[in-house]
């Protein structure tokens, strides 16, 4: 950009030192004013040309830590979407800022937010991952008026209830477990033993599925809360076999515990019996697949995506993305999380035209908009700006000697609430 | 009945894996007064030494576990004759901050070369799976752990109560000044000691990834555990260190199963406990 | 003559240097300068009361402790439970956390006034585990992982509301850490300061002297944590927004890692030891975000070896050592 700027004081200037030999010589005094008045044009038609042409896209996520694979793959996911979309929309330049959230950091967030939104005046935001940052920065939105689209945080109720500049891409917890809740019901699977993580989204899961499974008639077999710092796991494998459950509900956070606890529990001898292994998305994660190998192999998980859903777009999008990205990890739930809020801003800049940016048209375009992602069909809420997605049921299987969740029941147009 | 017994030989062998990793800094720290918080960095280089040699080598398991031992004893006298030399004499908490600083260099290096991705571990199949034994179904790769730790324990306590290098390292232990001044070279009992005690980190650590998962946080998350042994056992003490290690495994185990609503909080409320009722831990040296 | 001395000495170890005075008009003027980031500041301040709270303890009582953030967190907690059930005028909010925090604080140092060494660090380490894993997994309470929310703390003196700029928190946290800084520092200069650093040095001389060494380090923890308390309530009344991560353990490392790095007992070293962390921090992010760890570790690394003392006492050695060769 400033470049932009001095190209345009450069180029008059010189212009009229190769025109001296053949015009009149103006005085010294009026060639610099000449001068003068030429570079401050071009440097104001530089800066609203400035103004105009760029689209300032916060990132706020996680770069390193235990979730770093988070935001790297973000990273990757948006060269992807740039090389196949392009860089502008509209004529207008769309650069991201990034910032490292460092995982779950309400107090390092809310500065970096800050940050973002008042000294590098971005116009929408991408992220932040983790529940407590969500909350963290909704005032700061809403005070900024910065669409922000969420990607990584998956509890229910803080998308529009929290800042009507809200958005989310990712998906919510009862909308990955009702479905799961029905499947099991369906399939004659009567008893559950819940097991999850000892933390809000833990108990968050555990409330929700009691709810919707004993309301369509199951019976709960018995509860477990894991400690989130937990090395050891066979105690809750003993409880599980004691209580002789037809199926084991596990949620735990996408990290070192979900494939501590698969290989717990293939370890317990507790794969061989007839007890369904059941879960939501993160139990089989594709970054964690092939880290919890075998041990996956035959959970049934509910989940917004799978890398192994059958369309063209994905199968190109999935091989794309793993001739690049393949030593960080594959593609998956978060990564489509952010190609679609990619995809949520260029379609809301490209509505706009060549005026300038407008935080409340874009609200008011992407609310009640659907498109085609890569994981299906896709609605973003009028009213909360929550997503509306396709919920697959899914099993675990290897294809090609890659480890898939392949999709076996469609849940469509699942609400996130 | 039968449940009781199963959660105490899975307490055992959990206790047992901590006792490997941590007995080397027990013994570093009472015999050396050098408190290396960067020892359970060592664990996770076993650990990934271990699952490089059988992935990308094609070792067998057992002798990656030799593998894993002999590289981070050798790593380690590379790491105390450059760095770690020259912080022998200092304080506490410099001794703190700068192995600190050393494990998270650690974690971004580990990072950088082996990715930051968990890495899947695989053990042989006569190591997966349960077998029966007096009516019990128990977990092979946990008997292996008790076997294997139970093994070592006795190659220790023989080593430091039978041969002449033991003596010296008990010497040592109880007071370095007359140890040097009896003629024994205390700087090469330290630099073996040291290499031994963190061949011994990188052995736990490879023998833990199967159960703990590896990636390269993984120092920040059992640093704690580590600690807890050494301090609750006593510093110097391997018997206390083993004490400790197992009483900390079953009591984890015990009260996840019995006490569910206390969950991880015990180990803490044990190692308070113990901490106000014995500062000097279980088998250490009354100050 | 001797009480003249005595008085005298005093006098001098309280007088204010020419630094004191400049480092308080940076604070003021830094609001001044445009486009100065005015969070990062304020939130460079509340670490360096926070640290300057642990240096109560550690620099001039010689007391370590690794469970530190269990009172950050605690007066963070108060202030937002105050703040989320109905009292929400700041300044009575920040001096009931902190009297709340202190009280705690008392509790501490009577349990733990007989530990040393390893059993001290351990026992002040698991203690702050275990209200670290209370207040994540209390999710009725404290909301857990997804911190307090619907806190409203009303503008301070009734005028001024806490804004998206941050300048209301700048000035609202730097006239507080200005007069409990000035309250420490009168509290380190006194005898009972002295009293404090005497039993640093030798605990044994002192109870020879008579002194109350064991009451002393429990008014010592009671003091450290009250301070602890202000710097959480800051932080919670500022933000809004509360979560267990103020009472991690990761709070503990960072702010003994702060003091360290701006050196230990001079009082401002806390501050210094903030500013450097928390800039360099942002500074290695920004660099390389996905390996800023092995920079930070390499940091910590040369501080120790280079700067032990820490950073303060070194620039001020050097700077007599200048001053001397002149």
């Amino acid at each position: 950009m400033p470049a932009l700027g001095a190209g345009c004081v450069c180029f008059p200037t010189t212009f009229l030192s190769q025109h001296k030999e053949t015009t009149v010589q103006l005085p010294i005094q009026r060639r610099t004013t000449i001068r003068l008045v030429v570079a401050a044009a071009g440097l104001a038609i530089s800066a609203m040309a400035m103004a105009q042409e760029t689209i300032k896209v916060g990132l706020l996520l996680t770069y390193s830590g235990s979730s770093g694979v988070g935001g790297q793959l973000a990273d990757h996911a948006i060269q992807l979407f740039q090389k196949k979309y392009g860089t502008t929309v509209a004529g207008k330049k769309i650069e991201f800022v990034k910032r490292d959230t460092t995982g779950p950091n309400p107090e390092v967030v809310k500065r970096l937010a800050q940050e973002l939104i008042v000294r590098e005046k971005v116009h929408v935001m991408i992220g932040p991952d983790f529940t407590p940052n969500v909350l963290a920065v909704a005032p700061l939105v809403t005070e900024g008026k910065v669409p922000t689209i969420q990607t990584g945080a998956a509890t229910s109720g803080i998308v529009g209830e929290r800042s009507p500049y809200f958005l989310r891409t990712f998906f919510s917890i009862p909308q990955l477990i009702r479905p799961l809740a029905e499947w099991a019901v369906k399939n004659d699977l009567k008893k559950t033993y819940v097991v999850v993580a000892d933390y809000g989204p833990g108990h968050d899961s555990e409330a929700q599925f009691n709810k919707a499974y004993t309301a369509l008639g199951g019976t709960i077999a018995g509860n477990s809360r894991v400690p989130v710092r937990n090395p050891e796991f066979s105690s809750y494998m003993q409880r599980i076999k004691d209580a002789n459950p037809d199926a084991v509900l596990a949620f735990f956070p996408l990290g070192e515990l979900v494939p501590q606890f698969l290989k717990a529990y293939a370890n317990a001898g507790l794969k061989d019996t007839k007890i369904k292994l059941i879960g939501t998305a993160d139990m089989t994660d594709e970054g964690l697949l092939d880290a919890s190998g075998d041990t996956s192999l035959g959970v049934i998980t509910s989940g917004p995506y799978s890398d192994a859903h059958d369309s063209p777009e994905n199968k190109a999008l999935v091989a794309d993305f793993n001739a690049v990205a393949s030593k960080i990890g594959r593609f998956n739930a978060s990564a489509v999380a952010v190609w679609d809020a990619l995809r949520l801003i260029y379609d809301g800049v490209a509505a706009q035209g060549n005026a300038k940016f407008d935080p409340d048209k874009f609200m008011a375009f992407t609310r009640g908009h659907s498109f085609d992602s890569p994981r299906g069909p896709v609605t973003i809420d009028k009213t909360t700006g929550d997503i509306t997605q396709n919920i697959y049921i899914r099993r675990v299987e290897r294809q090609d000697g890659v480890l898939k969740n392949v999709e076996m029941v469609t849940f469509p147009n699942v609400p996130a609430k | 009945m039968t449940s009781l017994l199963t959660i105490l030989f899975n307490g055992l062998a959990y206790g047992l894996l901590l006792f490997v990793m941590a007995v080397g800094l027990s013994v570093t720290m009472g015999m050396m007064q050098f408190v290396n918080l960067a020892h359970i960095s060592l664990s996770m280089l076993g650990g990934y030494v271990m699952v490089w040699a059988m992935d990308a080598a094609g070792v067998p398991f057992l002798v990656s576990l030799l593998l894993a031992f002999g590289a981070c004893a050798a790593f380690s006298v590379l790491l105390e004759r450059l760095v770690l030399r020259h912080f022998y004499g200092a304080d506490d908490l410099t001794q703190v901050l700068l192995t600190l600083g050393l494990l998270f260099m650690s974690i971004a290096s580990v990072a950088f070369i082996w990715g930051p991705a968990f890495k899947p571990v695989t053990v042989p199949s006569w190591l997966t799976g349960q077998f029966s034994l007096a009516g019990l179904q128990l977990e092979r790769y946990r008997l292996f752990l008790l076997v294997a730790g139970g093994l070592l324990t006795l190659v220790l306590v023989f080593t430091l109560e039978r041969t002449r290098f033991g003596a010296m390292v008990r010497a040592c232990v109880d007071s370095r000044r007359a140890a040097s001044g009896s003629g024994i070279n205390t700087d090469g009992v330290f630099a073996l000691t040291f290499a031994l005690g963190s061949g011994l980190a990188g052995l736990g650590g490879a023998m833990s990834v199967n159960l703990l998962s590896l990636d390269p946080n993984f120092p920040l998350r059992y640093l704690v555990y580590v600690l807890i042994v050494v301090s609750v056992g006593g510093m110097g003490s391997i018997t206390g260190s083993l004490l400790a290690a197992c009483l900390i495994g079953v009591a984890d185990v015990l009260g996840k199963y019995y006490l569910p609503e206390l969950g991880g909080l015990f180990i803490y409320l044990l190692t308070v406990i113990v901490m106000l009722w014995r500062p000097q831990g279980l088998m250490g040296r009354a100050a | 003559m001797a009480r003249m001395q005595i008085s005298d000495y005093f006098a001098h170890q309280s007088r204010w240097g020419g630094w004191e005075y400049a480092f308080w008009l940076l604070w003021i003027v830094l609001f001044f300068v445009p486009d100065s980031n005015l969070v990062l500041l304020t939130q460079i301040l509340i670490w360096g009361l926070f640290a300057m709270s642990l240096d109560v303890l550690l620099g001039y009582r010689g007391i370590p402790s690794l469970g530190h953030a269990a009172f950050f967190g605690i007066g963070a907690y108060s202030a937002g439970f105050l703040g989320k059930y109905g009292w929400t005028e700041p300044i009575s909010g920040l001096l009931i956390s902190a009297l709340i925090t202190g009280c705690a604080g008392l509790g501490m140092g009577r349990v733990v006034r007989g530990l040393h060494g390893v059993a001290l660090l351990m026992v002040t380490l698991g203690l702050n585990m275990i209200l670290f894993d209370f207040v994540q997994r209390s999710t009725d309470i404290t909301g857990g992982d997804d911190g307090l929310q619907d806190i409203v703390i009303a503008p301070v003196l009734g005028m001024f509301r806490f804004d998206m700029y941050g300048k209301t928190a700048y000035v609202y946290v730097l006239v507080v850490v200005f007069i409990v800084t000035l309250l420490v520092r009168a509290l380190v200069n006194s005898p009972f300061g002295l009293t404090l650093r005497g039993s640093r040095e030798s605990t044994r001389r002192m109870i020879m002297l008579g002194a109350p060494v064991d009451r002393d380090v429990t008014l010592a923890f009671g003091v450290s944590a009250a301070i602890a308390g202000i710097a959480g309530a800051l932080l919670a009344q500022t933000t809004q927004f509360v979560a267990p991560e103020m009472v991690a353990f990761t709070r503990s490392a960072d702010v003994l890692v702060m003091l360290v790095i701006g050196g230990t007992a001079v009082l401002y070293g806390g501050y210094v030891g903030a500013a450097v962390f928390l800039v360099l921090r942002d500074v290695f992010a920004a660099m390389n975000p996905v390996y800023w760890y092995f920079w930070i570790g390499l940091l910590l690394v040369v501080i120790v070896a280079l700067f032990r003392q820490g950073i303060l006492p070194k620039l001020a050695e050097k700077w007599t050592r200048f001053r001397e060769g002149r």
